[in-house]
């Protein structure tokens, strides 16, 4: 198995608010499946560390909950995007992107023979 | 806006969220059973799919708690928690905390009734503008009464060529009479230049104060009111200025109220400008250099300080020293001290108070040692329930918390408590400052003062929530295996709980040792011999002369008026006998004279005599129960026309004739200030000698004092000496319409029986001893408990061990014994380090004792036996109980 990272705060949000962007409406069992195995279970995510993400999105109002049945007859409790959560995403993913590609540049010269 | 929204929503979270808490569960245990599902889909067994699941988790608890925590505001919500809970901790050991907030209660309010008395005497700045640059200056020479001898008016404008003094303000402290329509009163005056208030900084908070114009004999007398006196006398009348009074000097118009402010060395009621007392405008007054009637206070020249004064005024005044030889005599050692008005302000109060704030600090520091002692114990009960909630998922900083809570809500309780017992105190302490310090009518309980009793109780709340025994972050697994099952609390602990023990006792000793040497010095000082052979004397002292104005007919006239008086009062049922005199016994003169005696030249080096200047009537020393030791007493013979005649005091004739016999020798009052005074300096023949009377107070050293005929010489203050057969003090009411009766328009002061004199010595040295008194008493019940405490515990905690011991052979004897040695090594080292402390102690507060040396065996060794009694006494319990535990009992428990 693939060393463990914890999940850098600020960027659990990210991941969450795509993956329910990409599949839609979803409980939080599903959200952290989904995560675990896009990062290739190099993250995994307790309850103490989902939890209040999702709260604290919902208190920002990027996502909303509400309580349905579920594909296999269970009720749970399902977090959904609101306009503003994808505009908040839009420009995080952005600036994400812009960040990662600065880093990269700056990492990958060699070492230059002055 | 999201974060706003965030906000309100977290906000709203911490109000709501516990209807919210099923919600949560139900989604927590919903993710829960689809995981375990899933584990299921892919093949485990039930019962291992469920494990894998809460593993996964990281636990239920620990997540509902973090989502609590984003939900609403955590540490508010947490804290409430808290407190909820330390309260019920609290209720179910009401005897811990009884005793805990009951001690901390005492510690807390006396340090903050003394903090604030300390504050507005000691510490607090002068209301004076830039008052940290006023210096007081102080001229003292050698002998009884030569601590503070003034300045005279050529003095002061030498000293003006110091250039580090930018302004040099000058009052001439005196008295006169106020009428009233309820009749005269005397009241303290301070004679200004107009100069007085700028360089003290002071202004007014109605009408104008004294200014340059205010200078010289032209200017119309004015005066100015101080605040306290313009309450006191006028109700604080804002209509006063402009109005004018009725002075014994004349009419004089009230310019303007003075703001609040101390002054030194006495009280002032009012300040008049210089014109108000033609002696002090007059040329003897303006250039006699020995004739001193003026205090200094000066102000720092921008950028001098007080040790650039120092050495300029000492150049000066060596310079004046060499010019004017016959001025300074060289035997009484003249000398002039700077000192910063602040302090000066506080020199009288400084040593009792930071006595009275050493004891009251170390009753604190016990009863908290106490307090953390008993935590100390709880704490050791409390491992387990630490133990439960560390595996239940509070972190080390969340147990903390919940201690500190507890502690804080402890001394809070107490400091609520304190601050009650502190307002209930305050009056006592203010009434003992005033007596030593001018400024003790700024004493306030304000916000400073209760930060000060909120602190102490922060303080003592974090130091008992840090002793507790908590593991180090990281070490919960090894503290949790173990279970909490040592309830012996560990070695180290022991040690600091036995620390505490010994450091209890030790101040326990050095607070009773000091409250002994207080007590025997009030003990010596209430049975001094006043030098009045009865107390069932009432004195008066009404004065008929203006001071200012010391003329023959007036003085002719009041002694008739005396007379009438005499005649009258004497007439009274119960009056046996009155004397009349110029002063009342017991009460400085504050008229002194350099005196010489015939055929005696002073030795080199040696110092002037001086003597107090008193007149009696041939009735004054048996009515006042002054023994009369040799020759005669005055007869009315001994009247103006008449040879001058003299008795004088013991001290006196020790003085002058040591080994000789004093009666037929001739003395006179000598010394350039005689000029400006009605009193001749001729030879006066000594025809009798008294014994000496404690003038200066009880604890003064006895004053050399010469009487003159009554009727020879001026009435000066004047002063009734009334001897009754029994209960003197019920003769004050009628003695007083008398005098009221014949002169309406005298003040009449100093009602007093010689009993109440004392008293009124004795008094603050007697609540002082009581204050300390107590605070010893406390700190030993303190003491007492902590020792019998942390004995019980060691025999709860050993009790496995004392049963091996017993089922082995020992028997109770043995056992209490062992228990009671335990306790006396902390008992003797308490004692040693005690008996250490109180020995240096007492050095402190040598300069408060009288009669009783500063290391008195008799109070030592009575503290130390006191203390070793009580002690024992706390120890013998536990080991009573040590020595009933019954060996089958514990080996069943184990």
């Amino acid at each position: 198995m693939a060393d463990k990272l914890d999940v850098k705060q600020g960027t659990l949000a990210l991941m969450i608010l795509k993956t329910l962007e990409v599949l839609g409406p979803l409980h939080g069992y599903g959200v952290a499946r989904r995560i675990e195995e896009t990062s290739k279970h190099r993250l995994t995510l307790n309850y103490g560390t989902l939890y209040p993400a999702l709260l604290k999105l919902e208190q920002e109002g990027l996502v909303t909950a509400a309580w349905r049945q579920s594909e296999n007859n269970r009720r749970a409790k399902y977090y959904s995007l609101t306009a503003a959560g994808r505009r908040q995403l839009a420009r995080e993913a952005r600036e994400w992107h812009q960040t990662a590609d600065l880093i990269a540049a700056f990492l990958a010269p060699r070492r230059e023979t002055p | 806006m999201r974060y706003l929204r965030a906000a309100l929503a977290r906000i709203a979270g911490f109000f709501t969220g516990h209807r919210r808490d099923d919600d949560l569960r139900d989604e927590l245990l919903s993710h829960l059973d689809m995981e375990t599902a899933e584990n299921i889909r892919r093949g485990m067994d039930p019962e291992a799919a469920r494990r894998q699941a809460l593993l996964a988790s990281g636990g239920l608890t620990a997540g509902a708690e973090a989502v609590r925590d984003q939900r609403g505001l955590p540490w508010l919500e947490s804290i409430a928690a808290d407190i909820k809970y330390a309260f019920r901790a609290l209720r179910h050991s009401p005897a811990f905390t009884t005793v805990v907030v009951l001690t901390l209660a005492l510690g807390i309010g006396a340090n903050t009734a003394i903090f604030s008395v300390v504050r507005a005497v000691l510490l607090k700045p002068l209301p004076h503008r830039d008052g940290d640059r006023l210096v007081y200056l102080r001229q003292s020479i050698d002998g009884p009464g030569g601590a503070n001898v003034l300045f005279s008016v050529p003095e002061i404008r030498d000293f003006q060529s110091a250039p580090s003094l930018g302004g040099i303000a000058e009052y001439s402290p005196f008295f006169n009479t106020l009428q009233g329509e309820d009749g005269a009163v005397r009241i303290d005056v301070g004679l200004v230049t107009g100069n007085f208030f700028e360089v003290m900084g002071l202004s007014p908070v109605l009408g104008r104060l004294t200014l340059p114009s205010d200078d010289g004999t032209g200017a119309p007398p004015v005066m100015v009111l101080t605040h306290e006196f313009w309450i006191k006398r006028f109700g604080g009348d804002s209509g006063i200025v402009g109005k004018t009074v009725r002075m014994g000097g004349g009419p004089v118009t009230v310019i303007g109220v003075l703001q609040p402010a101390p002054f030194f060395p006495n009280r002032v009621d009012v300040f008049l400008n210089m014109v108000t007392s033609p002696h002090h405008l007059s040329a003897l007054m303006v250039t006699g250099r020995t004739h001193r009637m003026t205090e200094m206070v000066a102000r720092l020249a921008p950028g001098a300080t007080v040790q650039q004064a120092r050495t300029e005024v000492a150049t000066v005044y060596a310079r004046m020293q060499g010019q004017f030889k016959e001025a300074y005599d060289p035997g009484s050692h003249y000398r002039v001290a700077v000192i910063p008005f602040k302090e000066v302000l506080g020199e009288r109060a400084r040593l009792t108070l930071w006595l009275l704030m050493g004891a009251a600090a170390f009753v604190l520091i016990i009863s908290a040692a106490n307090v953390v002692n008993l935590t100390l114990m709880r704490g050791v009960r409390r491992e387990h329930e630490m133990v439960v909630r560390a595996a239940l998922g509070a972190g080390v900083a969340r147990l903390r918390r919940l201690l500190l809570v507890e502690n804080l809500l402890l001394t809070l309780l107490a400091t609520g408590f304190g601050v009650l017992i502190a307002v209930g105190g305050v009056g006592l302490l203010t009434s003992l400052a005033a007596r030593y310090s001018p400024r003790a009518s700024e004493i306030r309980l304000d916000g400073v003062v209760f930060g000060f009793a909120l602190g102490l109780s922060v303080v003592v709340a974090l130091v008992m929530a840090f002793v507790a025994s908590l593991p180090k972050e990281g070490g919960f697994a090894s503290w949790i295996s173990s279970g909490g099952q040592r309830m012996s609390g560990g070695l180290k602990k022991q040690r600091l709980q036995r620390g505490l023990v010994v450091a209890q006792i030790a101040v326990s000793v050095v607070l009773l040792a000091g409250a002994g040497l207080l007590t025997r010095t009030m003990i010596e000082l209430s049975q001094v011999d006043t030098g009045l052979k009865t107390e069932d004397v009432l004195t008066m002292q009404v004065s008929l002369l203006n001071p200012a104005r010391l003329v023959p007919a007036a003085d002719a006239e009041a002694k008739l008026l005396y007379e009438r008086m005499q005649q009258e009062i004497g007439a009274l049922p119960g009056v046996t006998l009155v004397g009349l005199g110029s002063h009342i016994p017991l009460r400085s003169s504050q008229i002194e004279f350099d005196l010489k005696a015939e055929g005696k030249s002073l030795a080199v080096g040696e110092a002037m005599p001086h003597g107090d200047f008193r007149t009696a009537s041939p009735e004054y020393f048996r009515a006042a129960g002054i023994p009369l030791l040799k020759g005669r007493e005055f007869t009315s013979t001994d009247r103006a026309g008449t040879a001058k005649v003299v008795i004088v005091n013991q001290t006196l004739a020790n003085r002058f004739f040591p080994g000789e016999d004093p009666l037929g020798k001739r003395i006179a009052w000598t010394g350039d200030v005689l000029r400006f005074t009605p009193i001749s300096g001729e030879w006066r023949t000594i025809v009798g000698v008294v014994g000496n009377t404690q003038d200066g107070g009880l604890d003064a050293a006895p004053r050399s004092a010469v009487y003159l005929p009554f009727h020879q010489e001026f009435t000066m203050l004047g002063g009734l000496v009334i001897r009754a057969d029994s209960n003197a003090k019920a003769l004050a009411a009628a003695a007083t319409r008398i005098v009221r009766g014949i002169a309406p328009a005298a003040p009449v002061e100093n009602v007093l029986t010689v009993k109440q004199i004392k008293d009124q010595s004795v008094a603050p040295r007697r609540l002082n001893a009581a204050l300390v008194s107590s605070f010893g008493l406390l700190a030993l019940l303190i003491a007492a408990v902590g020792i019998a405490g942390v004995l019980a515990f060691s025999v709860s905690s050993r009790s496995n061990e004392i049963g091996i011991r017993m089922s082995l052979g020992a028997d109770s004897g043995r056992v209490q014994r062992m228990i009671l040695r335990e306790g006396g090594v902390l008992l003797v080292m308490g004692l040693v380090l005690g008996v250490a402390g109180a020995y240096f102690a007492a050095r402190v507060i040598r300069g408060l004792l009288f009669g009783v040396a500063p290391h008195d065996p008799v109070t030592f060794v009575g503290v130390a036996v006191m203390m070793a009694a009580i002690g024992v006494g706390a120890c013998w319990i536990p080991a009573l109980r040590a020595a009933r535990i019954d060996p089958a009992i514990t080996m069943r428990a184990q």
